[in-house]
């Protein structure tokens, strides 16, 4: 593992109902911000879902530049799909748990995401977008040496998506990994240090965004990922709100084009 | 070892503030004080005493008791993961055995209030209404005193943590609320009938009738009887001998209580690996 590389995942495979999601699949985390891109069903969140040891994989191994610490404090921050906070707390309230948990400052939390003047408003009353604000929050309290965020610009307006890419861009610095996956090829090209795009569940590319483009000859993420993963990429560049499961608000629409592991949704 | 209690104490505290803001945890406590008192009225009222009345409660608190149990927890630990946050939460420094242990005693304190209070409030009924000798504390047989009921109520609340621990060990395997209401059902079924169901059945196999005090001491409701008939009720009055073991029937409750945190735990902390365990198996079989 080198100096920089936070986390490395090596040949993980991920299987569900006997189907492959992740296929031998290795990457390098370093630190900076890393997006994931690929198609609808492509294991973005698998992906994900394993780097943040939410989800097992069957095979291959995870490992972290932060194992042999003597902090036990937390080290990955996670933001699922799904913002799944109880709906009868306040923001102020669900990110005071989870601050106590990791000796964060939940007022201070809610003010770098923007949300101080929605403290104490319910997570029930909150737009979708500030929910996932509000899980950027959460994901990145205590500090932790990578925090990994699953479309956390999915089913919001295009500035509310560029205050989410910001707001997460932001606690990335030397020490510290941000990985996101996301359908906004834009809002990748702004923000974006090192990208990898997954294809049927193996890493089409990655690297970092310079490299991957001077390699490709484009000149920027939207044609380089049309260039990789063909097809595929209209089902991105045209969606928007991707794959999300986050409810009816976030629409579907790119469902016909997508490109799907067989039987297997982008779990 | 303070880095786990300050953990629990942070999951207790969550969850003590959701079981407070659910309003239909008191409307179960006036639906059983409703029941408790109904019952307690037609029984002769509290004039009677309070031996009278822990008999008039005993075959329905054997049942309304395993029942709100399974109601406080059939969903305690299913919420957080179907949900999710449980994979938010792992992220922190807190074990599987903090969260469940955290969860599980903010329950206990719900349970607490939610069959406590309305059987305390029904003591204090035949307390004010019993006849003067009833205000006797008791420390003899033959005489009928409100210790006995306070031995009652304690009783009760260890019955019904035990009913709370396995509902929310089951709620564990279950993958959504309505498969959770289901299983919670199976373990109410199985506890309020099941046991005593499998007595007869050795009894009539031609088991002696001499060890029914050791195995009725093994079932939540066996041993929640035998305790009142030994502590409660035996107590008014002088007994041939003993309805059942009082350690052994007090362990088996603790014991079911401890064993359904157990297996919540191993079921949260393990149920992932099992799964990723069918897969290798998928895998290498090719099926």
């Amino acid at each position: 593992m080198s100096e920089h590389t936070l986390a490395e995942l090596v040949d993980v495979t991920r299987t569900y109902g006997g189907v492959p999601v992740l296929d031998e699949v290795s990457v390098s985390i370093t630190s900076g911000v890393t997006v994931v891109v690929g198609p609808n069903g492509s294991g973005k969140s698998t992906l994900l879902g394993i780097l943040a040891g939410a989800v097992e994989p069957v095979d291959g191994e995870v490992r972290y530049a932060h194992e042999n610490g003597a902090d036990a404090g937390k080290r990955i921050g996670y933001l699922p799909q799904r913002v799944p906070f109880r709906d009868a707390f306040t923001a102020r309230e669900t990110l005071g748990f989870y601050a106590a948990l990791a000796d964060g400052d939940p007022d201070a939390a809610l003010a770098d995401v923007g949300l101080a003047d929605a403290g104490d408003k319910r997570v029930a009353a909150l737009s979708g977008g500030m929910r996932r604000l509000l899980g950027i929050a959460q994901a990145t309290l205590g500090n932790p040496a990578i925090a990994v965020l699953d479309e956390p610009t999915s089913g919001l307006d295009p500035a509310m998506r560029e205050r989410a890419f910001r707001a997460a861009a932001a606690r990335a610095n030397d020490d510290t990994a941000v990985v996101v996956s996301s359908h906004d090829l834009d809002l990748v090209d702004s923000y974006a240090d090192e990208i990898v795009v997954l294809d049927r569940g193996r890493v089409a590319a990655a690297g970092s965004v310079e490299r991957l483009l001077t390699d490709h000859g484009v000149e920027n993420v939207t044609s380089l990922f049309r260039a990789v993963v063909g097809d595929g990429a209209s089902a991105v560049t045209d969606a928007g709100d991707g794959d999300s499961d986050d409810g009816p608000e976030n629409g579907d629409a790119t469902a016909p084009e997508s490109v799907h592991v067989a039987g297997v949704s982008d779990r | 070892m303070s880095r786990f209690l300050g953990s629990v104490s942070i999951v207790f505290r969550r969850e003590l503030l959701t079981v407070q803001r659910t309003p239909g945890y008191p409307a179960l406590a006036a639906g059983l004080l409703l029941v408790l008192g109904g019952l307690v009225t037609v029984g002769g009222g509290g004039g009677t005493g309070f031996v009278p009345a822990v008999v008039d409660l005993l075959l329905p608190t054997e049942v309304l008791v395993p029942l709100l149990g399974v109601v406080l927890g059939y969903r305690a630990l299913l919420t957080d993961a179907t949900s999710g946050e449980l994979t938010v939460i792992r992220t922190y420094p807190v074990s599987t055995v903090g969260y469940v242990v955290g969860v599980l005693f903010a329950r206990l304190v719900a349970l607490l209030a939610v069959v406590g209070i309305p059987f305390a409030l029904v003591g204090v009924y035949v307390w004010v209404t019993a006849a003067p000798d009833t205000g006797i504390f008791a420390t003899h047989s033959g005489v009928d005193s409100p210790l006995l009921f306070v031995r009652f109520i304690a009783f009760v609340l260890l019955f019904g943590a035990a009913y709370l621990s396995l509902a929310a060990a089951v709620s564990t395997v279950a993958s959504s609320r309505r498969s959770a209401i289901a299983l919670g059902l199976l373990v109410l079924l199985g506890g309020v009938l099941g046991g005593d169901l499998a007595i007869l059945r050795s009894l009539a196999g031609g088991a002696s009738a001499t060890g029914i005090a050791e195995t009725l001491a093994l079932t939540p409701n066996g041993a929640f009887r035998g305790l009142v008939f030994e502590h409660v009720v035996g107590v008014a009055f002088a007994s041939d001998g003993e309805f059942v073991h009082t350690g052994r029937a007090v362990g088996s409750l603790v014991g079911w209580t401890l064993a359904g945190t157990a297996v919540a735990v191993v079921t949260l902390a393990y149920r992932g690996r099992l799964d990723v365990v069918n897969e290798r198996i998928r895998r290498r079989g090719g099926y």
